[in-house]
């Protein structure tokens, strides 16, 4: 591979574009594939199916033939609803389980750079936050506030966007008046119960850490089931 | 659903040619039976030997290292080295788990 392919790669990265990596196993030459273009030079004999790796999201050897694709998909997006002790350890997780990050909190003594110093943290109220983020059916939600002021509007938003996980941080009873609140809302029972509520796995723990390790490993089991 | 676990090996290569370092890229190109990292995995080999990231549970990592050491010494571009259990070198490195793998190895130049 060349130094200028990697850089090439790690730009693409780094910008959240959706690419692939094409090798040619016997003679070394790589390139980098972008969705709806023609794959180049020696690689143009192998379009289709370098385009099903791509739509499949796999990596693998071209049968038959010589070449490797390797796809790169953005990173799941999750916003994050309270820059709050708990958040802090889960930008930690997150960096390595490559999650892209996003905080919302309209408190500016919580949402300082400071607190997070290498995470976008939207200092505004839910409503105007979410004008700010491109969300979709793949985005999650993990409130922290247990503020009904806050939470509440972030939650009902993720519920009308149809966010493939949604989880709120609270005790059983916090979880019930929350529940409550929806119903009353106009939210049906189906679109209440899909909130992971009190938030994350049973492990145990009560520490900030343990807490956003619990979260965290609910968010991955529940990526891995949709 | 998938995230993209990227282990940012791409993201250390860069810095240790940054640093002068040769560096080797290795990469799981197929896996057949039950192996223990998925074809994309990444290991990034120096000319000292130093490496990061993996290929294998740990199985066969000195072996590609040794691979990798070779290809900067010979002054090659590429290689492919499968290991199966029916090679016997390889079973001597050990890919205890029976699966068996090919690892694609690169200079970056």
């Amino acid at each position: 591979m060349k130094i200028k392919t990697l850089e090439e790669i790690l730009k693409k990265k780094s910008s959240k574009t959706e690419f692939a990596i094409l090798t040619n196993l016997e003679n070394g030459d790589s390139e980098i594939y972008l969705p709806g273009t023609s794959p180049k030079g020696e690689f143009s004999k192998y379009a289709d199916e370098i385009e099903n790796f791509f739509k499949s999201k796999k990596n693998g050897v071209i049968e038959n033939s010589e070449i490797f694709v390797e796809t790169y998909i953005k990173p799941i997006k999750v916003i994050i609803v309270g820059a709050v002790h708990i958040a802090q350890y889960l930008v930690d997780f997150a960096k390595s389980l490559n999650f892209e990050i996003s905080i919302i909190d309209p408190r500016g003594y919580f949402a300082s750079e400071q607190r997070f110093p290498e995470i976008k943290v939207i200092n505004k109220w839910p409503k105007e936050a979410f004008e700010e983020i491109e969300t979709n059916s793949s985005t999650a939600l993990i409130a922290l506030t247990h503020d009904p002021k806050i939470d509440d509007p972030a939650l009902q938003y993720a519920l009308k966007n149809k966010f493939y996980y949604i989880g709120a941080l609270g005790s059983k009873k916090t979880h019930e008046n929350r529940c409550q609140r929806l119903a009353e809302a106009g939210f049906t029972n189906d679109e209440i119960n899909s909130i992971h509520g009190p938030i994350g796995i049973k492990l145990g723990g009560k520490s900030a850490p343990e807490i956003a390790l619990s979260i965290i490993a609910q968010l991955v089991s529940e990526t891995y089931k949709k | 659903m998938k995230n993209s676990f990227d282990e940012k090996i791409l993201d250390e290569a860069k810095d240790w040619i940054k640093a002068n370092q040769k560096v080797v890229l290795a990469t799981v190109i197929q896996t057949w039976g039950s192996s223990p990292r998925q074809v994309g995995s990444r290991m990034i080999v120096n000319e000292k030997g130093d490496f990061s990231g993996s290929v294998s549970g740990g199985c066969v990592e000195s072996a590609v290292v040794g691979e990798c050491l070779s290809l900067i010494k010979d002054n090659k571009p590429c290689k492919k080295i499968e290991f199966k259990v029916s090679n016997e070198s390889a079973w001597e490195v050990g890919l205890a788990c029976g699966g068996e793998i090919a690892v694609y190895i690169e200079q970056i130049h």
